[in-house]
């Protein structure tokens, strides 16, 4: 059995597990199996052979369905997928430990969903097969779906179907443009096939400008609803308000993920000179998703949406890494991806503990908690901290390549990168990091720091009566096992950022992948459409001749 | 025997004789006769009788276009349709017993239910 | 290698000239330099292990030991590097491990390296030595000034040292940009936590996410600058960027190179609270005294004139670009020195005087001698440290009063003589009494400022907030320590807790005592004080021409460019020559502000009062204490223009986004389907005739339809 159909399997078999099993265990259940899907995650990341060279592993056809047509379940990943993997194994058992005392009613359902979505999450980063990809894309919106309209708050069966009807209309397109790309294949050659590898292969070479131009805007349309883009977000801070904690946390650290994945897996690759010409398009989309929702975030009373703007910010970063197309961008564009989602997952996190002691989000009625929970405070501003770019975690990096690539993406012409975003951008879009410190800091200013106000308690500071114990009989700062799933999300924070090595030197090789067909399409598309080429060179401001002088 | 041979061979040749177009124009005329009264009157028997109506010009339809075709098919199915015109008569008029026994009325506007 | 004297005997300009081009030194590996590492892995564990004192909640002084020894240590090897190497040595560079490292291809733009490595050369040392230095000192001090805090608060404070330490070095000691960038936001980080210490204050948390914020600000400046070097040069690592410098890859290029020096003066001008981005210094006052002494007097404030004499060279290659640090270090001087002589709490005016003094060391950048910047950043570290750690002894001892006209006398108080006599020898350093190291580095400033045409209007300013700088200086002294006995004592000093009982002895039947200081903050004001007077003795050498450490030390780093002070001979005005122009006008200035304080607030405190109202009820003059008092409105000018002005944008964009995108587009879009069924519902009345009428009218479309064809096809032909 090849490791990824053992590391899907698992989780699937823990969900049957659960489902079928009692009631009290079924949370010990579900942890067991995100545990044992983590290690056998490591041990397929341990197996990888390919991770400095970009190339795809294992491509095991695990059977297929529709042969007719080609889809064939096909699993392998190279080392972004295998990042992504990580990540969502990483993040699952967390989770799960962090839902334990949140809900207390029809827990099997609860945890059998969780594992369901674990399944569909790891299918679509695993996915060799566009129809695979989509399976286990679009599969994740039915526990999603459930977990919200049953587990949430009172809104939630409107965040549901909102949530669900959305994403779902932006993924039909997408489903549409990857047909088209296979009928076309078949077309020329007789043969349906809807691996990832022949659709990238055959899209990028033989479909025509303006075939690539709308493909690549259907394939947008799924994967930009789903990161969010700006004008497509407002699903998110509604199913984040109503969303319980963990599904929350999946949302904003995996789901999103989907999004992005998708566009540099599938949008990218298929339709390279559509990306490039509609660059702009979505730069402008990344740097107005980047301001405007960092201004809404400031406005915000409740916690949980403030975080989900702020998610709809960063992601806003990772479209303009990734529209950058050079490798600095890009390869800031993914190490943002799993560090966004290690940071926000772990606030939504750190918001849930504090909303079991006191059953409010709203910042105007809690003030100071760092005096009551200190452990608590700690944690959340190491987060924030995180999630605010400081240098030396691991928000900056990825931020901070993001922006490079962007500011640079002009400069790579002559070395045949199409960028065609250029400083303006960049220097726009980091005014996005003076707004993302203020309305963090004004977040913590409410929550964290201040004179101590509890919410729903009498207003002595001092409660001494009242024990060690807080509300929900948990007690009033953190507990072990929430300390314990936190702890190691702050060391990996603060790895990434003090050591990024580890990531950047592994998804070089895929993003140089990404982007080796890149010079060649797109100078194959200016010459259909007439334009010229632009490793001509066009250098900022006149000084292109003179750059070249001082070589150091 | 030949005049059915001769029936046979004019049935390649479909012409509209005079006698076919003045039938199939009063078909449609009385197709039209009954079509309008269904849509105007009120009166559900008097509907039902718009029915009966333009049931009868298709069948008058068929004798014409039997002739047209020198098929005597069209002649058949001409009983058929009064075969069931009875039996659905039979049936209507049962159910327009019914709805007057409920409502007391024979008009069609009083039964509304069926809406969205 | 003694080039000074050569440098001082060539006449007319000539620090200026012969040096313009002086080669920038090369740097070479050196790995055997590898321990120095610890001079960053050692603040970093006692950050660790504090932090873990305060999850276990010790009570006692650990987390202060541990800092101490940390920070003394880091000192120690400094100290050792430097003695090790001497002064001229060439620079070296030691790399740690890879940070962010990658490269893809050949070529322009394709590789990007920024590792954590130290680039030492003697400016790095002479700015770590008074960092690690002065850290050492004051973390000693915070060892008493913050027993109160004994517990959780007591090692969370002295994780943000820690913090701040590490941050420090990582700034200063940086071989690339991006390293520096990472200090750079590490102090606003400590920063952050330590004006924010008293976190129930709102008060301390609004100047904690001020100061961050405007940092901030500052940072997206040195962020694009950043971008703009590596993009122009292909680097941010110093040692290849300097050689490129050196190459002549200079002053030819677009609007976008002339626009780097430009960008990381606004990330300076952002951290070390110059105009326009200074009005969170004084509100950092808000954090524990030894956190007002160490981070933002002497070291985190100096970060920007770090950057900008690190950067010399290419700052050297844009004169406009100089011209504007000149000229916004000198008005940012004058203004906060206006401010600063109506200012009450002490702090503040110490703070204000924090920014005036820092445009003094930009306007000397500005002019060309990075030397005099330099050596102004070392002697007023001590002096400025020495001032407010004696505030904070006053505070300490006060519980927590720092109103000057609350205070009076002190000196004669038991216990509080080194305090009141170390706050006087800071005191004439700061006002820049003659041969006070504060007089010797303003000197060289102002000198050179006079020693440029285009720069002689600025040194008349400079002269001129010097008096002002003397004025407010002893209105302190004068106030506080001189005249006769008499002290309310403070509301609170550290907090509102109320857990600890030490503050003042309000409860003896008596009233209030005055909490005397002992023996870890009267030594430490002594240690400094011992160098405020030593920092003056290279200022004193350069004054006879003879060469210095400190010279020495920015001659041999990359700000020798501008290592030298001109001697101009030729007079400038009132028939002097620069320098004696300004030995005559800064004595001047500098007594005559002293004996105007002396005479308000000594001789006849009611005269500044009555000083006041007269010029109050003026008309023409009226205008002016009320502006000086309200700090010339800058905050509240920032808060209209920028804070309303986006929180009104913040709401409209939020109404933007939930009614127009959210209600409009999305659940309108949702309700078109409902919309369409609507207008077909008519259709499903019920009404038997109507659904007839629907089939009839459909089935007659139909006909006409096919009979159109029929017709067109000349069906009837």
């Amino acid at each position: 059995m090849s490791s990824p159909l053992l590391l899907l399997a698992i989780p699937v078999a823990t969900a049957v597990a659960t489902a079928m099993g009692p009631e009290r265990a079924a949370k010990w259940t579900a942890f067991v199996g995100t545990l044992a899907a983590f290690a056998a995650s490591v041990v397929m990341a341990v197996q990888f052979p390919e991770w400095h060279s970009g190339a795809f592993w294992p491509e095991s056809v695990e059977g297929s369905a529709l042969q007719a047509f080609g889809v064939s379940v096909t699993l392998g990943g190279d080392s972004v997928s295998m990042l992504l993997l990580l990540l969502t194994t990483f993040m699952m058992p967390m989770t799960i430990a962090g839902s334990f005392t949140a809900i207390t009613e029809r827990q099997r359902e609860y945890y059998t969903w969780f594992m369901l979505l674990e399944a569909g999450v790891l299918l679509a980063f695993l996915a060799r097969d566009f129809v695979a990809f989509y399976v286990g894309y679009e599969f994740t919106l039915i526990p999603m779906y459930f977990l919200i309209s049953i587990w949430g708050g009172p809104q939630r069966r409107a965040a549901a179907i909102k949530f669900f009807v959305f994403t779902f209309l932006g993924s039909v397109f997408t489903l549409a443009a990857a047909i088209y790309v296979a009928a076309r294949h078949a077309d020329m050659t007789g043969v349906w096939d809807f691996s990832l590898a022949t659709l990238t292969a055959f899209g990028s070479e033989h479909m025509t400008a303006t075939e690539q131009f709308w493909v690549f805007l259907g394939l947008m349309a799924g994967f930009a609803v789903k990161t969010p883009i700006f004008p497509v977000h407002t699903w998110l801070p509604l199913a984040h308000d109503q969303a319980p904690t963990g599904g929350s946390v999946i949302l904003a650290a995996l789901l999103l993920k989907l999004g992005t994945y998708g566009v540099y897996r599938i949008a990218m690759p298929v339709a390279p000179s559509g990306a490039v010409e509609t660059a702009t398009f979505f730069g402008i989309l990344g740097i107005l998703a980047i301001l405007v929702t960092a201004m809404i975030c400031w406005v915000q009373t409740d916690v949980k949406k403030l975080i989900a703007y702020s998610s709809v910010s960063h992601m806003g970063f990772v479209i303009m890494g990734l529209f950058a197309f050079n490798p600095v961008g890009m390869q800031g564009a993914v190490m943002y991806m799993v560090s966004h989602g290690l940071s926000t997952g772990a606030m939504f996190l750190c918001i849930g503990m504090m909303y079991e002691r006191f059953h409010t989000k709203e910042m105007d009625q809690m003030s100071g908690l760092a005096r009551r929970m200190p452990v608590w405070g700690t944690f959340m501003v190491l987060f924030t901290l995180a999630s605010l770019g400081l240098p030396g975690l691991n928000g900056f990096v990825g931020e901070f390549l993001c922006l490079m690539g962007t500011f640079v993406a002009e400069h790579d012409q002559p070395a045949g990168y199409p960028g065609v975003m250029g400083p303006w951008f960049a220097v726009v879009a980091a005014v996005g990091l003076i707004l993302g410190a203020m309305y963090l800091l004004i977040m913590l200013g409410k929550v964290v720091w201040g004179p101590l106000k509890v919410p729903g308690a009498s207003a002595d500071p001092h409660e001494h009566a009242h024990g060690d114990v807080g509300h929900g009989g948990l007690p009033r700062d953190l507990n072990f096992r929430e300390i314990a799933l936190l702890a190691p999300l702050a060391v990996a924070c603060l790895a990434i950022g003090v050591y990024p090595r580890i990531m950047l030197d592994v998804t070089e090789p895929s993003v140089r992948e990404t982007l080796v067909a890149y010079p060649a399409r797109v100078n194959q598309h200016n010459a259909e459409r007439g334009l010229a080429n632009p490793a001509q060179g066009r250098g900022v401001a006149g000084a292109g001749s003179t750059k070249t002088e001082v070589r150091p | 025997m030949n005049t059915a041979v001769e029936m046979a061979t004019a049935t390649a040749t479909a012409t509209a004789s005079p006698a076919v177009t003045v039938a199939l124009a009063f078909s449609a005329v009385l197709f039209g006769i009954g079509l309008v009264g269904f849509l105007v009157r009120r009166n559900m028997i008097l509907m039902f009788l718009c029915t009966e109506l333009m049931l009868q010009a298709a069948a008058i339809a068929f004798i014409a276009f039997g002739r047209m075709r020198m098929d005597l098919g069209g002649q058949v199915f001409v009983i058929f349709i009064l075969t069931v015109a009875a039996a659905e008569a039979a049936l209507a008029l049962g159910l327009v017993v019914l709805l007057y026994r409920r409502r007391e009325t024979l008009s069609a506007e009083s039964w509304q239910e069926l809406h969205e | 290698m003694n080039l000074l004297p050569l440098v001082l005997a060539a006449g007319d300009d000539a620090g200026h000239g012969s040096l313009a081009n002086a080669a920038i030194p090369v740097a070479t590996a050196a790995p055997e330099l590898a321990w120095l590492g610890w001079v960053l892995a050692l603040p970093a564990i006692s950050a660790c292990l504090c932090g873990l004192l305060a999850a276990l909640r010790v009570r006692n002084k650990l987390p202060a030991v541990l800092t101490v020894l940390a920070l003394g240590t880091a000192f120690a090897l400094i100290l050792k590097v430097y003695l090790s190497r001497g002064p001229d040595a060439a620079p070296v560079i030691v790399h740690l491990w890879d940070w962010m490292n990658f490269s893809w291809g050949e070529g322009p733009w394709k590789s990007f390296q920024a590792d954590v490595s130290l680039y030492l050369d003697s400016l790095t040392l002479l700015w770590m030595l008074f960092v690690t230095g002065l850290g050492t000192l004051i973390a000693v001090f915070a060892s008493e000034y913050m027993e109160g805090e004994r517990g959780p608060g007591y090692a969370r404070f002295f994780f943000g040292v820690s913090i701040f330490l590490l941050a420090m070095s990582a700034l200063v000691m940086a071989d690339n940009l991006v390293l520096l960038y990472l200090g750079w936001e590490g102090v606003g980080l400590a920063s952050y936590l330590l004006i924010g210490f008293y976190y129930q204050k709102p008060s301390a948390v609004a100047a904690a996410k001020k100061a961050f914020i405007m940092n901030r600000v500052g940072d997206l400046g040195l962020a694009v600058g950043i971008w703009l070097i590596w993009v122009n040069y292909g680097t941010v690592e110093y040692s290849a960027l300097f050689q490129a410098f050196t190459e002549g890859g200079g002053a030819q290029g677009g609007w976008d190179r002339a626009l780097i020096p430009f960008c990381l003066m606004l990330g300076a001008f952002g951290k070390s609270a110059q105009l326009p981005l200074f009005t969170w210094l004084p509100d950092a006052m808000e954090g524990p005294t030894p956190v007002s002494a160490l981070i933002h007097a002497a070291t985190m404030v100096t970060a920007g004139v770090y950057l900008i004499a690190r950067m010399q060279p290419l700052f050297m290659l844009h004169p406009d670009a100089m011209a504007t640090v000149a000229w916004i270090g000198g008005l940012t001087a004058l203004l906060a020195a206006t401010i600063g002589m109506a200012q009450h709490d002490i702090k503040r005016v110490f703070a204000y005087s924090t920014v005036s003094q820092l445009g003094y060391m930009f306007m000397g950048l500005g002019v060309g001698t990075a030397f005099g910047a330099a050596y102004h950043v070392f002697t007023h570290a001590f002096f400025k440290a020495l001032l407010f750690l004696t505030a904070g002894a006053v505070m300490h001892g006060f519980a927590g009063q720092l109103d000057l006209r609350k205070l009076s006398g002190l000196r004669r108080v038991p216990g509080f003589g080194v305090v009141c006599w170390t706050m006087l020898l800071g005191s004439l350093a700061l006002a820049a009494f003659p041969f006070t190291s504060g007089f010797l580095s303003k000197d060289l400033i102002l000198v050179q400022a006079f020693s440029e045409p285009r720069f002689v209007a600025l040194g008349w300013l400079g002269l001129a907030t010097a008096g002002l700088t003397a004025y407010y200086t002893f209105r302190v002294w004068f106030r506080v320590c001189a005249g006769p006995v008499a002290y309310t004592p403070g509301e609170e000093a550290h907090g509102d807790h109320g857990d600890h009982a030490h503050h003042g002895h309000a409860d003896h039947a008596g009233g209030f005592h005055p909490h005397a200081p002992r023996l870890a903050i009267n030594g430490v004001l002594l240690l400094i004080a011992v160098g405020v007077l030593l920092s003056a003795v290279p200022g004193y050498m350069a004054l006879r021409g003879e060469h210095n450490w400190v010279q020495e030390m920015v001659y041999h780093s990359t700000a020798v460019r501008a290592a030298g002070v001109a001697h101009v001979t030729t007079p400038v005005a009132f028939g002097l020559d620069p320098h004696g122009l300004v030995t005559v006008f800064g004595i001047g200035l500098g007594l005559g502000g002293i004996l105007v304080a002396l005479w308000l607030h000594l001789l006849d405190r009611r005269m500044a009062d009555r000083l006041r109202t007269a010029l109050r009820s003026n008309p023409l003059t009226g205008w002016l204490p009320t502006c000086m008092e309200n700090k010339w409105y800058v905050d509240q000018i920032y808060d209209v223009a920028f804070r309303q002005a986006a929180w009104i944008t913040s709401h409209l964009l939020h109404f933007f986004d939930r009614h127009l995108i959210d209600g409009l587009l999305v659940n309108g879009f949702g309700r078109l389907p409902m919309m369409m069924g609507r207008l077909f519902q008519p259709l499903y009345n019920g009404a038997l005739q109507g659904y007839a009428t629907t089939m009839a009218g459909g089935l007659i479309l139909v006909l006409a339809w096919v009979a159109w064809r029929w017709l067109g096809a000349g069906g009837l032909a």
